[in-house]
């Protein structure tokens, strides 16, 4: 089972924009290909930076609303959210140094 | 051909002709499918689901905020015109012999594309 657990419209708020440490949020969608690549660099991610990040995941598809409000394209994407507020993204399955260096600077 | 198990998958018959037009649009553009299986597998499925629901295979690894809007417009329908001027297919499907991520492949049988997708 993945480490991240899935949000949606109707939870976003309170497991991500009032999360009291840094969220990393994966926009994912069912059939699509790159998703399937960078997942297991976020459930790596997610256990390495236990209690110091929230990792979580949004099916697009079945939560059309916070995509939309956050301007999600190209699927996968990874935004940082910390304090409310959406701080950094990365588009694509980028390796996981990527996604960690990006990270790093929000802890 | 096996039944789809799952209700996010394609008709057969939609799977077929997407498998088919990614081989063939592979060898004609001269690039390759993904080392990983599993990556084409999902992608022809996505676009297969897209033409049963839409009547074209838009992209799905894009966020649309009316799908049936962006199929019309067609853009976003493969091949897209990322796909078509630059040889650029973020969703990995086609990918150029430089890209670390292609195989050596441009050929998917459709028992291996449910064998994958039957289990997502």
């Amino acid at each position: 089972m993945s480490a991240a657990a899935q949000v949606t419209d109707s939870t976003f708020e309170q497991e991500v924009l009032e999360s009291n440490v840094p969220v990393l949020v994966d926009f994912w969608a069912p059939w699509c290909g790159p998703c399937r690549m960078v997942a297991p660099v976020v459930d790596e991610i997610a256990e390495q930076y236990a209690g110091q990040v929230k990792v979580v995941k949004v099916n697009t598809d079945e939560n059309p609303n916070v995509a939309s409000r956050y301007g999600i394209r190209s699927i996968p994407t990874l935004m940082i959210f910390k304090e409310g507020q959406r701080v950094d993204m990365v588009v694509g399955a980028v390796p996981k140094t990527t996604l960690a260096s990006t990270l790093e600077k929000y802890l | 051909m096996n039944t789809p198990t799952n209700p996010n998958q394609a008709s057969d018959r939609s799977l077929e002709a997407m498998r088919h037009f990614s081989e063939t649009y592979a060898k004609r553009s001269g690039t390759y499918f993904c080392v990983d299986p599993g990556v084409t597998a999902v992608v022809i499925e996505g676009l297969a689901k897209h033409k049963d629901e839409l009547g074209s295979p838009l992209c799905p690894c894009r966020h649309y905020e009316d799908k049936h809007a962006e199929a019309a417009a067609a853009y976003w329908n493969c091949p897209c015109v990322p796909m078509r001027e630059r040889k650029e297919c973020h969703c990995m499907l086609f990918l150029t012999p430089d890209n670390d991520f292609a195989g050596d492949k441009q050929e998917i049988s459709f028992e291996q594309v449910r064998g994958v997708t039957n289990q997502s």
